[in-house]
């Protein structure tokens, strides 16, 4: 089974009511952030905690002689205390699982079994923290500055290398420190916006390949997540990685459907993913348009080339006729279209609207295809 | 079976859902979301969203979605379950309740604790008997701790003031206690690791107890002054070492003895067993902060501070011994075991596939 799960930083929960999914953990650069801001957090309630003691202090210093500025400094030690033991424990179970550091970075602590985080296990881990910055080279650091020592949470002082938890978090499969293991205890990311990516299909020579995919194929599921990837991923590829990632599977594909052998392979997983997700089965054929004359079949493309040579001329090269070809420019793109083949006969041309180019500006502006509502498409 | 439309159709509610966890993510009340979802409205319609989130995420294999909107659905259900099972707000009361019934059980059941405590108080009483007994064992504190050490320490004590109202004890109070919190904490913590834990605990025992001996020698000076400002504090604090040593052992031992379950889970098991001790220790700790902060600096009469230390000590040893003694068996909370998602995945696909 192990060897099953995918190499990622994502783990599996089983809710109580039987529902699994799945959480993105947090590794240790994601979480040293929010542990550094937490750092600063802790040293800012302490100025306050001080500042605050030491204004009640002066302010009864003239009345109520001095036995209360020994209380203020007794109170503030106390205080500074009681945040270095509790201050994680207290914001993980308030909170929900999150630090004000946490919270930033969009970190959260929940249990491994996906339960909030328990009072008990925020204790446990925000404690053992310490064992988890072990060794600590150089402890002397820092001492010289004397009551400034007190702002530090515990145990920060000297360089912390944080070695044990950073080699516990390599050998634990939920990315767990030491505390982490001790409560039971994982980090996962916590994001607040994640936009639903919806995939769209522009390029009309899609669904017009798709008609001639046999009706009797089924697409398993493994095949269909494979798809599904590519087509998500083909965006933020350049044309000519394009095929050659889609190589692998479009030639045994275009064998099975008995497509021509020039049959863009970019462009029949397109088709296929159309297909299997996009296509309505109820609805009627797609009107294909001026591609209808073109078969992709390699049945026909012999056929073609056994009619008479008056109707297919040899290729001459610069032919400027090339909007004929496919009629409108306006249904396909004419950049897809190549310019080396003739456009006299239809016939002729057939062929050359499945194929891609192959020049690099072709695809440079991707028919939005997948559309991954992100601004930073290639 | 178009995609497309099925998620069109299902995305206005999974939109719903999102805005209401981003309404719940600040405040844990529905009502954010919109002026209709006030109460018990709200609720209801956050859980019908959150079970029909979950469900389709359920069918995401059946109805072949693509990985991208599963992850999506992963997402979000995993955002709303985050809503839906808040932690438990950390009451006082709890604590409190861990405090009194839980924790002096654990404590005087405690092997770790006693093994603990008897390094520590043993090697403390011993070195600070060798330190003391300068005829027996010349040169034993110097050589622990370095004559240099010894003699400053000395020199703070004998021109300590008490009753100064200048606060400056106070702050020398404060990094005592911020030292011996330190090694309580490193105790603990380093407890998981078992031999760094005992070591740092002897080594801590055996400079405490060479200086409290050598303090007491005579001859040398601040000895009173040392006296009066060590006693109020001291049971409380020494006691919270230990504590906090014995805790950390009791993790350490669960890699160990694991008693037939797996290694993580007996870490875990012990992990829960010492959050009580090592809360004990904390409180312990903060009490005696509070003392060293108050009265141990403070000029009040010597008696005063020795009765607060014997106070504090049988305090201490009604609270292991009367609290602690054994009635009922304390009931374990039990470990749920995690299932692996790729478990009910693969078992689910290989089901359907032979189906």
């Amino acid at each position: 089974m192990a060897a099953d799960q995918p190499l990622d930083t994502t783990i599996g929960v089983v809710t109580p009511e039987n529902i699994a999914f799945e959480y993105q953990l947090a590794g240790p650069f994601r979480r040293l952030p929010a542990f550094v801001i937490d750092v600063f957090v802790v040293i800012g309630i302490n100025i306050g905690l001080g500042f605050l003691l030491g204004l009640i202090a002066f302010l009864l210093t003239t009345t109520v002689t001095a036995i209360l500025e020994v209380l203020g400094v007794g109170l503030f030690i106390a205080a500074t205390l009681f945040v270095a033991w509790f201050y994680g424990t207290l914001m993980e179970a308030h909170f929900n699982g999150r630090t004000v550091g946490k919270w930033i970075c969009g970190l959260r602590v929940i249990e491994i079994d996906g339960r909030a985080v328990t009072p008990r296990s925020a204790l446990l881990r925000n404690l053992v923290r310490v064992a988890d910055f072990f060794p600590i080279a150089f402890t002397s650091v820092g001492m010289e500055f004397g009551a400034l020592v007190w702002l530090v949470p515990l145990g920060m002082l000297g360089l912390p290398t944080g070695m044990v938890g950073l080699i516990t978090m390599m050998m634990t499969r939920r990315l767990q420190r030491l505390g982490d293991l001790a409560a039971g205890t994982m980090v996962v990311v916590d994001e607040r916006k994640w936009q639903l990516p919806v995939a769209k299909v522009d390029d009309p020579r899609v669904p017009a390949l798709a008609s001639f995919i046999p009706a009797d194929y089924r697409v398993t599921r493994r095949m269909s997540r494979t798809l599904a990837t590519y087509v998500e991923r083909r965006a933020f590829l350049t044309p000519g990685r394009r095929t050659e990632v889609a190589r692998a599977l479009a030639d045994p594909l275009g064998e099975l459907f008995e497509f021509r052998k020039d049959i863009d392979p970019d462009l029949l997983l397109y088709a296929l993913y159309y297909q299997t997700f996009l296509k309505d089965s109820s609805a009627p054929l797609p009107d294909v348009g001026n591609l209808s004359n073109y078969s992709p079949l390699a049945r026909d493309a012999h056929r073609l080339n056994q009619s008479p040579p008056a109707v297919n001329p040899p290729p001459a090269v610069n032919s400027p006729a090339v909007p004929q070809a496919v009629g409108s420019p306006a249904v396909v793109e004419p950049a897809a279209i190549p310019s080396s083949r003739p456009a006299s006969s239809q016939a002729g041309s057939a062929s050359s609207v499945w194929e891609s180019t192959g020049k690099p500006n072709t695809m440079s502006q991707p028919p939005t295809g997948p559309s991954m509502n992100r601004e930073d498409q290639p | 079976m178009n995609v497309a439309k099925l998620l069109e159709k299902r995305r206005k509610d999974w939109n719903e859902l999102e805005r209401f966890c981003e309404a719940m993510e600040v405040s844990g009340k529905t009502d954010k979301a919109g002026p209709q979802y006030r109460g018990a409205q709200g609720v209801m319609r956050f859980s019908s969203l959150y079970r029909a989130a979950c469900a389709d995420l359920a069918l995401a294999d059946a109805y072949q979605l693509p990985p991208n909107t599963v992850t999506y659905l992963h997402r979000l259900v995993a955002r709303a379950h985050n809503q839906l099972y808040r932690t438990e707000s950390a009451n006082v009361a709890s604590f409190f309740n861990m405090l009194i019934h839980e924790a002096p059980r654990r404590i005087f059941s405690d092997n770790c604790v006693r093994v603990a405590a008897l390094i520590f108080y043993g090697l403390f009483a011993l070195a600070m008997f060798m330190g003391m007994s300068d005829k027996q064992f010349p040169g034993f504190a110097e050589a622990v701790c370095g004559t240099d050490q010894l003699e400053a320490t000395s020199a703070n004590y004998s021109e300590f003031d008490f009753g100064r109202a200048t606060g400056t004890n106070s702050v020398m109070a404060g990094f005592y206690i911020r030292n011996n919190t330190q090694i309580g904490l490193q105790c603990f913590a380093l407890g998981m690791l078992v031999i760094p834990a005992i070591f740092v605990l002897a080594y801590n025992a055996v400079v405490l107890g060479s200086v409290f001996g050598y303090m007491v020698r005579d001859g040398v000076g601040g000895t009173e002054n040392f006296l009066q400002f060590v006693t109020a504090h001291g049971p409380l604090e020494l006691t919270a070492i230990a504590l906090s040593a014995g805790a950390g052992l009791r993790i350490g031992m669960g890699v160990f003895y694991t008693e037939g379950l797996d290694r993580v889970d007996s870490i875990r098991r012990a992990g829960k067993r010492a959050v009580p001790i090592i809360s004990a220790a904390a409180m312990m700790f903060i009490l005696a902060a509070f003392t060293e902060g108050f009265l141990s600096p403070s000029g009040a009469p010597y008696i005063v501070k020795v009765g607060f230390g014997i106070f504090s000590a049988m305090l201490i040893s009604l609270y292991f011994v009367v609290l602690g003694f054994p009635r009922t068996q304390a009931v374990d909370q039990s470990l749920r075991r995690s299932v692996r998602f790729g478990e009910l995945r693969d078992e689910a696909s290989s089901a359907q596939q032979a189906g």
